[in-house]
């Protein structure tokens, strides 16, 4: 689960992270008075607050949105309101948003804080190694993932341990990596221990501080942040769960998470209804071979009941992109009983109005396809994936 | 021959009365695996499923001399269950359960550091060697024995690799799953080894997916090694734009961005014969009759 920035924010200032003072507000007048009670003469920073990385070099659909993109510098108290109003309630678009954007339901008012040079800070977890990574890297405006890719080496890597603070030679480190002045050592400390400590104890599986600002006297302020909390972990972070942002989901995804199914949707034609997340990528790579494109999976893994079942498939037959169900279930400890079970349920619900094509394998699979010929909906049979994938191929030719 | 167990692995199952424990421990001991007992606390000195039942492993394993176990726990005590099992010093565990924390594994790789178990998964069907010893949740008719080792991330396609061994006329020496997380125990690299080292193991599929650095250290060792063993491998993930919720955010900044074709392209170039389709992996097998 991500969480927004000033949220992100609020927390590690909590840790005693240094950020800028901000208000977070709902309409223009909100962001009017947040921004007098923040400061007498500015300026301020404005913040659409959507989950996406390079929100200031966004743009919004709607026509009439000002200048600047979803991240503004506002010098005049008099351009607040104004910017408020064009930036609430419209659809910004980023690298990471895809071409529909996503809508701004509120704004961050922070003060404009003048640094003397920027970094990258964050932790994450590297999977080869099985431990906590802290990673800095000196920022000349470039992209930190473009600085991963073309020159890993200007990236500072360092393990971090998961019972004890981050060592103090650890921070010297990162001092003389990032070259930062002495007056900065203090804070620096401070800076390192509490996103290690954040991380921990929020159960983060990422957390960025993109950029840390250093100020003139030395101490560092946490300017943008990104953080995303493991879900598996969240019974045990009820505070943070609550934080969820129902709308940077699709109405769809917001389902299927209640039946604790996974559920991503993509821009083609196809929807998969699979038991595991490799099966989704294979069926996604067969799919692309004949350059069809997947609209939609499903993973009904650890589905035992029907009706849940029943429901998720009704996600897939509901999804008005869907033009062709490709259905590939290799039951272990799913049974394919359960599952035929539930297409049937959702069927004579929703109705089946698209070619379907089935494949079963393993636990149950016998009594599965008795229940489907049984039910006389439409179904295509299929012995492998590869097979499941040319019938549909076929049978969305013909109704096409 | 196979790796990690076989029909002399004495077994303990942790969370022995749970619904779906009973339900795939009954079936494995039908399939001949030797299950000696099992562990739910508080409810040591009963009998379940005709086996004892015991309050912690340390006990099982005295009574029983069990060196293996697999768990069927709920996500939150999974760790607890782990520290267990790895404090008892057993060889393997298999842990079954999925949405276990990701702070709760961090900190069962620091435990797993210098000992001698054997952690596979969580979040994996487990590990079957055919005709011998099925610790997990494999769909078991699915399995036959034969000499071709089969390793892989993903649970399904877990035994889609399977089916493509059956298709290929071929068998299987063992078959084991290391899970589909962002944190898992064992990895390529120790499975590779294990069938390497495993005289009946002729050839290994091995399918990774998107995400991660573990295909590409397996690819690192694989190279450097003599006496290579034919590695069939397929990775998941093409179709998938990077970046996408699929992938672990961490990844790009922890190894540098690998995409599948990427993944694929060092696999070759270590010497692996990589697919771009996995129903293409029985035409690879068939070569190695």
């Amino acid at each position: 689960m991500n969480i927004h920035e000033y949220q992100a924010k609020k927390i590690l200032s909590e840790y005693g992270i240094k950020i800028p003072k901000g208000i977070i507000a709902y309409t223009p007048n909100e962001a009017k008075s947040a921004a007098e009670k923040l400061s007498k003469t500015g300026p301020w920073m404005l913040k659409a607050q959507i989950q996406s990385s390079a929100r200031d070099k966004g743009y919004f659909i709607e026509k009439d949105r000002g200048e600047g993109g979803g991240i503004r510098l506002i010098k005049s108290k008099k351009k607040i309101l104004e910017n408020a109003k064009q930036m609430l309630g419209a659809t910004l678009v980023t690298i990471q948003t895809g071409p529909q954007g996503k809508k701004v339901n509120r704004i961050y008012v922070e003060n404009y804080i003048k640094v003397e040079k920027y970094f990258y800070m964050s932790v994450a977890i590297n999977r080869v190694k099985g431990e906590l990574t802290l990673m800095v890297a000196p920022l000349l405006y470039a992209d930190i993932i473009k600085v991963a890719l073309s020159h890993p080496e200007r990236i500072l890597k360092i393990p971090l341990s998961i019972a004890q603070n981050t060592k103090p030679e650890q921070v010297k480190e990162v001092m003389d990596f990032l070259k930062l002045p002495p007056r900065s050592a203090k804070h620096l400390e401070n800076l390192v221990n509490g996103i290690h400590k954040v991380f921990l104890q929020t159960d983060a599986s990422m957390i960025e501080i993109n950029p840390v600002g250093l100020l003139k006297n030395g101490e560092l302020v946490a300017l943008d942040s990104k953080m995303s909390i493991d879900d598996n972990a969240l019974y045990r972070q009820v505070k943070i769960a609550c934080l969820k942002d129902e709308s940077e989901s699709s109405e769809r995804e917001v389902n299927a998470s209640k039946y604790k199914f996974t559920y991503r949707e993509f821009d083609g034609s196809v929807g998969c209804i699979v038991n595991g997340d490799g099966i989704a990528l294979a069926a996604m790579d067969m799919l692309k071979e004949k350059s069809i494109g997947t609209a939609c999976f499903i993973n009904v893994k650890g589905g035992v009941d029907k009706d849940k079942i029943a429901s998720g498939i009704k996600i897939i037959m509901t999804n008005p992109r869907v033009e062709g169900i490709l259905l590939n279930i290799l039951g272990g400890f799913v049974r394919c009983n359960l599952i035929a079970d539930g297409i049937v349920a959702a069927a004579s619900e929703v109705g089946l109005n698209v070619p379907m094509v089935i494949r079963f394998e393993g636990t149950n699979k016998d009594i599965a396809k008795e229940i489907l010929e049984n039910s006389r909906l439409p179904v295509i049979w299929a012995d492998s994936m590869e097979e499941s994938v040319e019938k549909l191929a076929k049978a969305m030719e013909e109704v096409s | 021959m196979s790796i990690f167990v076989d029909k002399n692995t004495k077994a303990i199952c942790q969370g022995i009365t749970g619904t779906q424990a009973s339900f795939h421990i009954q079936r494995s001991l039908e399939y001949g695996t030797k299950i000696v007992g099992g562990t739910t606390p508080g409810k040591g000195g009963s009998m379940h499923l005709n086996l004892p039942v015991f309050d912690t492993v340390k006990e099982a394993v005295k009574e029983t001399q069990a060196t293996a176990s697999v768990m069927y726990v709920p996500p939150k005590a999974v760790k607890v269950a782990a520290r267990e099992a790895i404090e008892a010093e057993l060889d393997v565990v298999v842990s079954i359960t999925d949405r276990v924390p990701l702070k709760d594994m961090l900190e069962i790789k620091a435990m797993l550091k210098g000992s001698k178990t054997k952690f596979i998964g969580p979040n994996t069907p487990g590990i079957i060697t055919p005709k011998e010893a099925r610790l997990g949740i494999f769909p078991e008719n699915i399995h036959k024995k034969g000499n071709i080792g089969v390793v892989s991330r993903s649970s399904t396609l877990t035994y889609e690799g399977v089916l493509e061994v059956n298709r290929a006329d071929m068998g299987q020496s063992t078959v084991v799953g290391l899970g589909d997380d962002v944190l898992i125990g064992i990895d390529f690299i120790d499975a590779l080894k294990a069938f390497h080292d495993d005289e009946n193991t002729k050839a290994i599929v091995m399918i990774g997916q998107l995400g991660g650095g573990f295909e590409e250290v397996a690819a690192d060792w694989y190279k450097n090694i003599t006496n290579k063993k034919p590695v069939i491998a397929f990775v998941a993930g093409n179709a998938m734009h990077f970046g996408h919720k699929m992938g672990y955010a961490g990844d790009v900044l922890t190894n540098g961005y690998v995409s599948v074709l990427d993944k694929a392209d060092i696999l070759s170039s270590a010497g692996m014969i990589v697919v771009d389709n996995v129903n293409d992996i029985h035409l690879e097998l068939a070569k190695f009759k």
